[in-house]
């Protein structure tokens, strides 16, 4: 995905607030890039100018074949419908592409299994503890065919032991079922852990001040690694 | 049973027997059964009024009246709140007619309603007219009570406009449509009866009372008036269990 020159802005209070201006970025089909600043710099319009959720004012943002097609969103805040069971809210999402029922919760089931609720499809979001729905939102991002995924900060309300146990199960499904990820976070941890590619990027409007390939694979990294550990430093220089 | 519900259930026992022992104690200083009749009069005028022949029929018509202009407010107040919440220029179109309905005393309405329609139009129409904003104010609370980030999530992951009336939009408009059936019903009875004792129609229960009261039988009010409240609470009833039954559907 090549985002090229790309500008917004929006009018608070009648006055131009800049978001973007001229941003560019490459990224690799298949990988995850995690996108650090810091709060209200333009890291989440960034992500509704990919998902095409907003126009850019200038610029393009060009995706390769691959990387055609719906895009699949994680937010801060499960979003499931309260109504219906942890079957049903990733059921639904495949409505569009799949007619007959029973293939669908085919699928949905395979994901829910695979992010560890399989026994608790029949239950309603309410019965599950905030870390189980954020599995669940998980699990319906990874049953959307998508070819890109969006992530806006997904872990950031879970306690720390919560989080990397979230971690784990995203990048499993991941690995499973590789897309172009575009990661926001104030975490750089969790960003070195998961992410192929970590940008830093400045205050509004938000400019790349680094970047940073990691290569190690993602099962074996560990934040002990000298490396992460000086890569985690000069984030916080 | 637990401890809780069974202190519960004593609790309403007991504030139940001490309400009729209140209404016993007084109707004995009172000492005229014509201003407060006794518990046992009461009762007595109540065994009476069921042996009484046409008992069902004014109660078929008094219910008759209340769900009829009950169904019209569910339809129309749940198809203009809806609207109105959507469109604000349908919502200021209303507002007039709203303020008026909810500004004018019943009697008024009832009143005027009589010198329009016959007797037995009147109830429907005056319960339609104080039922009607309760449940339109609550649909159009409840559309803009739909959660923007569902709406969201729905737009991002393509739903189809079907799937967001009935994935969305419906169960989140469930609990509006609860609430406004519940206190619009129990107002649609009030106001039947209470169309129903001016007007004075050939049958109801509201008609029967006023001519208790003319007559001076005080225990028959009373007795009509337990009726009433019979009628309230069945429908309280049957529209929990309806909605039980809807719930398991829902599941």
């Amino acid at each position: 995905m090549i985002i090229n020159d790309v500008s917004k802005s929006y009018l608070v209070n009648s006055e131009p607030l800049e978001v973007l201006k001229d941003f560019s970025l490459t990224i690799e089909p298949n990988t995850i890039c995690a996108l650090v600043g810091p709060s209200g710099c333009g890291k989440t319009t960034l992500l509704r100018l990919v998902g095409e959720l907003e126009a850019c004012d200038k610029g393009s943002i060009v995706k390769s074949e691959s990387e055609l097609g719906p895009v699949s969103y994680l937010f801060q805040e499960p979003r499931l419908l309260p109504w219906f069971s942890v079957l049903t809210n990733v059921e639904v999402v495949l409505r569009p592409f799949y007619e007959n029922k029973a293939e669908r919760v085919d699928i949905a089931m395979k994901f829910i299994k695979m992010v560890g609720l399989g026994d608790y499809a029949k239950f309603k979001p309410d019965m599950l503890s905030g870390g189980m729905r954020q599995r669940v939102a998980i699990a319906r991002s990874f049953a959307y065919p998508s070819s890109i995924m969006l992530l806006d900060e997904p872990f950031q309300s879970l306690d720390a032991s919560l989080r990397w146990s979230l971690v784990k199960s995203f990048l499993h499904l991941w690995e499973a079922e590789k897309r172009t990820t575009l990661y926001v976070t104030h975490d750089v941890q969790e960003a070195l852990l998961m992410a192929d590619l970590v940008i830093k990027l400045s205050k509004r409007p938000m400019e790349i001040i680094n970047k940073h390939y990691i290569t190690t694979p993602k099962a074996t990294r560990s934040l002990a690694d000298p490396k992460l550990i000086s890569l985690q430093a000069s984030f916080y220089n | 049973m637990s401890r809780s519900t069974l202190a519960t259930k004593l609790t309403l026992i007991i504030s139940l027997l001490l309400l009729l022992a209140t209404w016993q104690v007084g109707a004995i200083l009172l000492d005229a059964q014509v201003i407060l009749p006794t518990v046992g009069k009461t009762v007595e005028a109540f065994v009476q009024l069921l042996k009484f022949k046409p008992l069902s029929v004014n109660i078929l018509t008094t219910v008759s009246r209340s769900l009829k202009s009950f169904l019209i407010i569910l339809i129309s107040g749940t198809i203009l709140g809806i609207l109105a919440g959507y469109f604000k220029l349908i919502d200021a179109f209303l507002k007039p007619f709203l303020v008026i309905c909810k500004a004018t005393p019943v009697m008024a309405i009832i009143l005027l309603a009589f010198i329009w329609f016959s007797s037995g139009t009147v109830p429907l129409f005056s319960a339609f007219l104080m039922g009607f904003p309760i449940m339109f104010v609550q649909m159009e609370r409840g559309v803009d009570q739909i959660s923007k980030e569902l709406k969201e999530m729905s737009q991002l992951f393509a739903f189809s406009k079907k799937d967001r009336l009935f994935y969305v939009i419906i169960p989140s408009l469930l609990p509006s449509i609860i609430t406004g059936s519940k206190a619009s019903l129990s107002m649609v009875w009030k106001v039947v009866i209470a169309a129903e004792v001016l007007t004075v129609p050939k049958y109801g229960v509201g008609s029967r009372m006023q001519l208790a009261q003319v007559n001076l039988e005080t225990a028959q009010v009373l007795a009509w008036t337990i009726i009433a409240i019979l009628l309230t609470a069945i429908g309280d009833l049957v529209f929990s269990l309806l909605l039980k039954a809807l719930e398991r559907v829902v599941k």
